[in-house]
């Protein structure tokens, strides 16, 4: 049941990105709607596993590598929603639904069990530190998917192209708004989860030095993103390209640190 | 009575010639009733912009065109037959709604003459009824309809708005943004304007003769400076047009660098529209610099009109069955006075054969005759009921066009006389005519 309901969660997912891209390839308006409703049900569907995760392990999906992933993927799909229904538009989908289908075949294709450490105490604490890392993360995701479009769209402009990025894309303007909010959300989300990591590290004494390395480098680069365009009053293309390259170095983190060898079935 | 449409259009005759037909908005209904009187029509809308003049009328007894062709002719002061053009029933409906739909317009897809024919049709009321007016409302349906189920009014289709369009894929809206424009000519005149409908909050005029700039910006509540000045002022601006007659590049890439230094990573988009160009083009490679010139605007313009012309066949998928169900609905209409003859006649012949029969019945006491009387008018509702009940069901499902040429074939009838359209005769009604 739980991986029916994530198989179904990821072909939403595509098919939204599929469905997103469809102005690309021939004159037609966006498919507004159509893309909202595919997230809807995939968004719908993925909580629907994640629950009966929950009812079946006593436990939310929080820890373990499987469950972490599928709420990584589900926040962001939620994220990516919630930007398309307020913006009115669908070109955010077209990276964001495929990153969302790619974390989430991540987690089915990983043990969907709890993680053992969960257990040793303070489960409510260190749940609601990864409920609140993971939004973080996803805002962050969002913030570079703008990013990555805002240069994509910024180079065909400069270019004087005015192919189908120019005409299905957002304004530049719109993109870097979503930029600045993701930013400045994910940064409330991942500090909020930063502090209750350490209040319980400090409390249980229970840390893993991969982990603290990679939340406090995820931390940092949001820091720094938030820094950067709050007080230093970065924007446009530096902003999107700062925060494109430092999600993609998180990433990389995350990949080289998996490979160094965490424990199997964790998160890291 | 049959449905009409005779005008002049751009397709047809040069602005010269057109501008001479146009009729005012206040004018409208006056010249509507003219038309009515002249060609003894039953209705009239009187459509007329800067593009086409129309008269929709629907005929009476007597043909209209000539009497309308005579009116554009006297107005126009030389004969306009040659340059009209004239559409008939099913035709006329078609085209209003490929007017509607900007289909027929100059620029394809524009939004305007929407609100045009809208205009057109509420002006002349006075003058229309009941089948003009369900016409032009089907009319604004399938305009609004291909509007929102294509994308043939989607993108800038002049290079105005394609300036706008640009500007708009950087800033989002334009309302609350700063704009500076270099040259006070005619051109800087109608960017100028075009920013000030856009919402623009600071504009600024610089030109070498600042009497023109304070002129230009005094027109539209602007700000006028000196050319001089104008530098000092870009690090504010989001959108700089330069529209001077210089006979060479006035704006390098040292002053524009020089103020982008000022002005954090916001963006300027640099629209230059003069011919020659004011902008060097090493400028266009500056960090969040954006510049364009005339020859992008019009490959935006183009290609948006390349687009749009793609959109025509779904447009038409949607005006071909409206016009079907309009004509439908005429047929619908035409049933009426049809069913009516057809009772009128049968009860004429009940009642010939009636006072033939009862005259060599002369033995039979009043009672008798009012008996038989009274069963000839039974039997003839029995009779008539069910054609008379399949007939109108025909006519409500939109197959009424063929039963009623059925029942006129099969029964002789005869054309009826009345005053509404819906008294109309099938036989001379637009719907029966074209079958």
């Amino acid at each position: 049941m739980i991986v029916i309901a994530h198989v179904i969660a990821i072909t939403c997912y595509i098919a939204a990105a599929g469905l997103a891209a469809t102005p690309f390839a021939r004159p037609i308006p966006a498919p507004v709607r159509g893309v909202v409703a595919l997230l809807s049900v995939g968004v719908s569907v993925h909580l629907v596993a994640l629950l009966a995760y929950a009812w079946q392990f006593g436990e939310p999906p929080l820890t373990g590598l499987g469950p972490a992933l599928s709420t990584a993927a589900f926040l962001v799909a939620v994220t990516l929603l919630v930007v398309e229904m307020l913006a009115h538009e669908v070109s955010l989908t077209l990276v964001t639904a495929p990153m969302a289908a790619l974390v989430t075949i991540g987690a089915i294709a990983s043990p969907m069990l709890p993680s053992p450490t969960a257990s040793t105490g303070g489960a409510s604490w260190l749940g609601l530190h990864i409920a609140l890392s993971f939004l973080g993360l996803a805002a962050f995701a969002a913030a570079a998917a703008a990013g990555v479009m805002y240069l994509l769209e910024s180079r065909e402009l400069k270019s004087r192209k005015f192919g189908a990025i120019f005409r299905f894309f957002p304004p530049l303007e719109t993109l870097d708004r979503v930029n600045h909010l993701a930013i400045v959300c994910g940064w409330i989300a991942l500090t909020l989860g930063t502090a209750l990591a350490i209040g319980y590290a400090i409390v249980y004494r229970d840390a893993d030095h991969l982990k603290v390395i990679w939340g406090i480098a995820a931390w940092g680069a949001v820091t720094a993103l938030t820094v950067g365009r709050v007080v230093a009053g970065w924007q446009s293309a530096r902003a999107a390209i700062w925060s494109s390259a430092f999600f993609i170095a998180i990433i990389a983190l995350y990949v080289a640190f998996r490979a160094i060898g965490p424990r199997a079935g964790e998160f890291l | 009575m049959a449905l009409i449409v005779a005008g002049v259009s751009h397709h047809t005759a040069p602005l010269e010639l057109r501008e001479r037909l146009v009729v005012a908005a206040g004018d409208t209904l006056a010249a509507a009733q003219r038309i009515l009187d002249a060609c003894h029509a039953r209705e009239i809308v009187l459509l007329s912009t800067c593009n086409r003049t129309e008269v929709y009328a629907v005929e009476g007894d007597a043909e209209a065109l000539p009497a309308i062709w005579e009116l554009f002719s006297a107005q126009l002061g030389e004969d306009v037959s040659s340059i009209g053009y004239v559409r008939r029933d099913r035709d006329a409906v078609a085209h209003l709604y490929h007017v509607t739909a900007g289909m027929d317009s100059m620029i394809l897809g524009e939004a305007q003459i929407h609100g045009q024919v809208r205009d057109a049709w509420e002006r002349s009321r006075g003058a229309s009824g009941a089948v003009l007016s369900r016409l032009f409302q089907s009319a604004l349906m399938v305009g609004g309809r291909v509007r929102n189920e294509t994308s043939i009014g989607r993108g800038a289709a002049s290079t105005s708005s394609a300036a706008v369009q640009l500007a708009s894929k950087i800033f989002g809206s334009l309302s609350g943004r700063s704009a500076m424009v270099l040259g006070a000519g005619e051109m800087a005149e109608l960017a100028l304007e075009c920013l000030v409908n856009e919402g623009v909050r600071t504009a600024i005029v610089a030109n070498r003769t600042h009497e023109r700039a304070e002129a230009l910006a005094e027109r539209y509540q602007a700000q006028a400076l000196h050319y001089d000045e104008c530098w000092s002022r870009l690090p504010d601006v989001d959108l700089l047009i330069c529209s001077t007659a210089a006979p060479h590049a006035i704006v390098g890439v040292q002053q524009i660098a020089g103020s982008l230094k000022g002005r954090g990573d916001r963006p300027l988009c640099i629209l230059d529209i003069a011919v020659p160009r004011d902008v060097e083009p090493e400028v266009g490679a500056l960090s969040n610099v954006f510049l364009y010139d005339l020859d992008d605007l019009r490959t935006v313009a183009a290609s948006n009109l390349e687009r749009r012309r793609d959109e025509l066949p779904a447009a038409e998928t949607v005006i071909g069955p409206e016009v079907e169900k309009y004509w439908e609905w005429l047929a619908g209409l035409a049933a009426v006075p049809v069913l009516r003859t057809f009772r009128t006649q049968m009860d004429q012949l009940r009642d010939s054969e009636l006072t033939e029969t009862l005259r060599k019945l002369d033995h039979l006491s009043p009672r008798d005759r009012e008996a038989i009387e009274h069963f000839s008018r039974a039997l003839m509702n029995k009779f008539l009921h069910e054609p008379s009940v399949r007939l109108r069901a025909a006519a409500a499902n939109g197959r009424g066009l063929g039963v009623v040429d059925a029942l006129r074939y099969l029964f002789d009838l005869r054309a009826a006389d009345g005053a509404s359209p819906a008294a109309d005769d099938a036989s001379e009604s637009p719907a029966a005519r074209e079958r």
